[in-house]
């Protein structure tokens, strides 16, 4: 009993006390952080999964950058002010989708002599996916569907960086200050990419856009 | 920044229908994965210093008792030659030298005999 005193005392000691006050602004602080970044996260998942699906044509490997982004994110940069974050988390996760495609080619030269199926052998040897859907929806939807899937083929077979440029400026919407801290390159660079991406997407797409 | 082209905001338009198709499975997992990563903010030592607070008032307490114990000025010296020096101090009370008291306690050890 006199040990729960003594401990009582020493909790109520003016300089605990502070301590604790300190502690319940840090907890205020820290669930205003939380949901701030559940708010941009929730904003920005879909769009970088797409972004990271087109970069690795792989579901699987997309999820895996984007939640690695997130929690890179979160864990390293959730201090920084909130306007940094998104040129920040698309940064990292362009990191990922890089080291991801660099592991992929380093693995593709040592198993090249096995007969390895990837997404794009499965869409090609599956003719019921490929067939055209019985049901008969609006023209737009049709019209929509073809586009997407057109579209993204093309984007898929840019080079990486012209990709990226492209993603990040028409896609996710950042302007060319924060495409290029989120590219690690100069404005310059990302002004060349995105144009050149362009081109080669109209070039591509011309008659069905 | 120029104003987008046709083009630009038809291929915008795509993507952005694409990315509003995805399956459940795919928002689920997206959900999921938002969640982990903001579990995180959770998971620092938080309160850690709480666990040490009764070991540290024990170790103050223990630190006190050993301050107090070990100083020389708040317990009375053990020395037997410091006695020896009271004693000997010239400036002490005299006890033998005065007559009328040794008579006293001769006479007081004579009625304690008897």
């Amino acid at each position: 009993m006199t040990a729960f005193v003594t401990l009582g005392g020493v909790y109520s000691t003016p300089v605990i006390s502070s301590i604790f006050g300190a502690e319940r602004s840090r907890d205020q602080e820290l669930m205003t952080t939380s949901r701030a970044l559940d708010q941009f996260l929730a904003s920005v998942e879909r769009r970088a999964f797409k972004i990271a699906q087109l970069g690795l044509r792989n579901d699987d490997d997309a999820l895996d950058a984007v939640q690695d982004a997130m929690m890179k994110l979160v864990q390293s940069y959730s201090a920084r002010p909130v306007e940094e974050w998104r040129p920040l988390f698309y940064r990292i996760l362009a990191n990922g989708i890089r080291d991801m495609q660099r592991r992929r080619t380093v693995r593709g030269r040592i198993m090249a002599w096995l007969p390895v199926r990837d997404a794009d052998d499965d869409e090609e040897f599956d003719p019921i996916a490929q067939a055209p859907s019985q049901d008969a929806g609006p023209a737009k939807r049709l019209e929509l569907d073809e586009a997407i899937g057109v579209l993204e083929l093309a984007v898929a077979e840019l080079p990486p960086r012209q990709q990226q440029a492209f993603l990040l400026r028409n896609f996710e919407g950042l302007d060319v200050n924060e495409t290029a801290s989120a590219m690690g390159c100069s404005e310059g660079s990302v002004k060349t990419h995105y144009f050149r991406a362009l081109e080669s997407l109209r070039a591509k797409l011309g008659e069905v856009f | 920044m120029t104003d987008p082209t046709d083009f630009e905001k038809r291929t915008q338009e795509v993507l952005d229908e694409s990315a509003g198709r995805l399956d459940g499975h795919t928002r689920s997992r997206l959900t999921q994965a938002r969640h982990a990563a903001l579990a995180q903010l959770e998971q620092p030592a938080r309160y850690w210093w709480r666990s040490y607070v009764p070991a540290g008032a024990a170790a103050a307490v223990t630190v006190l008792a050993v301050v107090m114990w070990s100083n020389p000025a708040d317990r009375p010296s053990a020395s037997p030659v410091e006695d020896m020096e009271l004693l000997a101090d010239s400036d002490a009370p005299d006890f033998v030298d005065d007559g009328d008291d040794l008579e006293f306690y001769e006479w007081a050890a004579g009625e304690v005999e008897t």
